[in-house]
């Protein structure tokens, strides 16, 4: 059995929440009706317990990335307005970041880029190694070491002129003294020439392992795909 | 405090400030609405940013004639509607225990959040029981408040066509719940 005014009653009832009444018709309906009068009273329970919903806070998030997506994908007549005073690139760049990485890695790869350090700065070559103008060859290291022993001598024989002006009574003492400073400078020059060249040998050490991180990480990718 | 009509305003000019301040108005009603109609908290998160999107690409043609709250619900009822055909058959996926929401805020104690979390178990699981359609109109009627009349405008069918699913929906929430307390340990 059901009574075909069941629907509207109970949506009347519904709305008697939201502060209506009951029509004087659906509440003569509703005092002679048994069906409806039963229904009512068991539909109570199912909307006494959907409305003991808490509410859940909602979880943290990015509230103007809606609003520059929004002015990004679709700018309105008037969001066109807004649009001028973001930032977009703040929200565009990123995206494309990693692809434009990928890009120039793959591009350096490709074309065997090949990265010199000298003492004059670094370079860029392209299409295998560097050319024999950016790497020292034996004879020119050779005539390079000659040009800086040479200069060393004469730095040497500047400071020897310094020390014989400074010890001026050539004392037995000050001549021994003198010696050993003289020694002690030597030494010195001799540490900071080997750290100069273990810098420069670091550098390329450098470089060579970048490229072959480089040669790695691209080989990787393609395999991945 | 600003009302909506100066925050839209804001909002259309540009300010993002006054945008932020419009969504954490009504963020939380729209999660909830999510989350009750997706039962997940992932997809909430997903369909509340979904409709705070078409807000945003729509603001500008809110004419305020109605209550922007209406306004704002009228699009996260077309979104839910994409969202269940999207999913074909049923908006609803079943529940994952550690992805139970947690009710209530951080100053409630563990006895109430522990209470707020098996009512909200027990009600998502009486949903459950409805169809994307059934869902959406009970989630409209009860939760939103809306009139059979509203809602019938939305939907695009008569308020009678309405009330008769609303019926429908209202007997099977109860089976539901007879059931639910049929199983309880406590009956």
């Amino acid at each position: 059995m059901h009574c075909p005014q069941t629907p509207d009653v109970l949506a009347a009832s519904c709305d008697l929440q939201t502060g209506t009444s009951l029509s004087p018709e659906l509440q003569a309906h509703v005092d002679g009706c048994a069906l409806c009068r039963a229904e009512l009273m068991q539909m109570a329970p199912v909307t006494q317990a959907l409305t003991g919903w808490q509410n859940e806070q909602v979880p943290e998030w990015n509230r103007r990335d809606v609003g520059l997506l929004g002015h990004h994908h679709k700018p309105g007549k008037r969001g066109r307005k807004a649009l001028s005073r973001i930032p977009l690139w703040a929200s565009s760049w990123q995206q494309w970041a990693p692809l434009a990485a990928s890009m120039v890695l793959a591009v350096a790869v490709l074309m065997q880029t090949s990265v010199s350090v000298s003492d004059q700065g670094w370079s860029v070559s392209f299409g295998g190694a560097a050319s024999n103008a950016d790497v020292l060859s034996l004879p020119q290291l050779e005539a390079y070491l000659a040009q800086y022993a040479e200069q060393q001598q004469e730095w040497n024989q500047q400071v020897l002129q310094v020390a014989l002006q400074q010890f001026g009574d050539h004392t037995a003492e000050s001549l021994y003294e003198m010696v050993t400073w003289f020694d002690d400078q030597r030494e010195l020059d001799l540490q900071r020439m080997e750290a100069g060249f273990q810098q420069m040998l670091d550098r390329d050490y450098q470089t060579v392992n970048s490229m072959q991180q480089l040669a790695s990480f691209v080989q990787f990718q393609s395999e991945l795909q | 405090m600003e009302n909506d009509t100066e925050l839209i305003e804001g909002a259309l000019n540009g300010s993002l400030q006054a945008w932020e301040t419009l969504v954490r108005r009504y963020e939380s009603r729209v999660y909830n609405f999510s989350l009750r109609l997706t039962g997940n908290r992932d997809d909430a998160m997903d369909l509340m940013q979904d409709v705070f999107l078409g807000v945003y690409r729509n603001l500008d043609r809110f004419r305020g004639d109605a209550q922007f709250s209406s306004w704002v619900f009228r699009i996260a009822h077309n979104k839910a509607i994409d969202l269940a055909r999207r999913r074909h058959a049923s908006p609803v996926q079943d529940m994952d225990i550690d992805q139970l929401p947690e009710p209530g805020s951080a100053q409630d104690s563990p006895h109430t959040l522990l209470m707020n979390e098996r009512g909200n178990q027990s009600i998502q699981a009486m949903l459950d029981s409805l169809g994307p359609d059934l869902r959406l109109l009970v989630e409209l009627k009860v939760f939103q408040e809306m009139t059979f009349e509203d809602i019938a405008e939305l939907q695009d069918v008569s308020a009678n066509t309405v009330k008769t699913r609303f019926y429908t929906a209202m007997k099977k929430l109860r089976n539901r719940l007879e059931n639910q307390d049929a199983l309880s340990p406590n009956s």
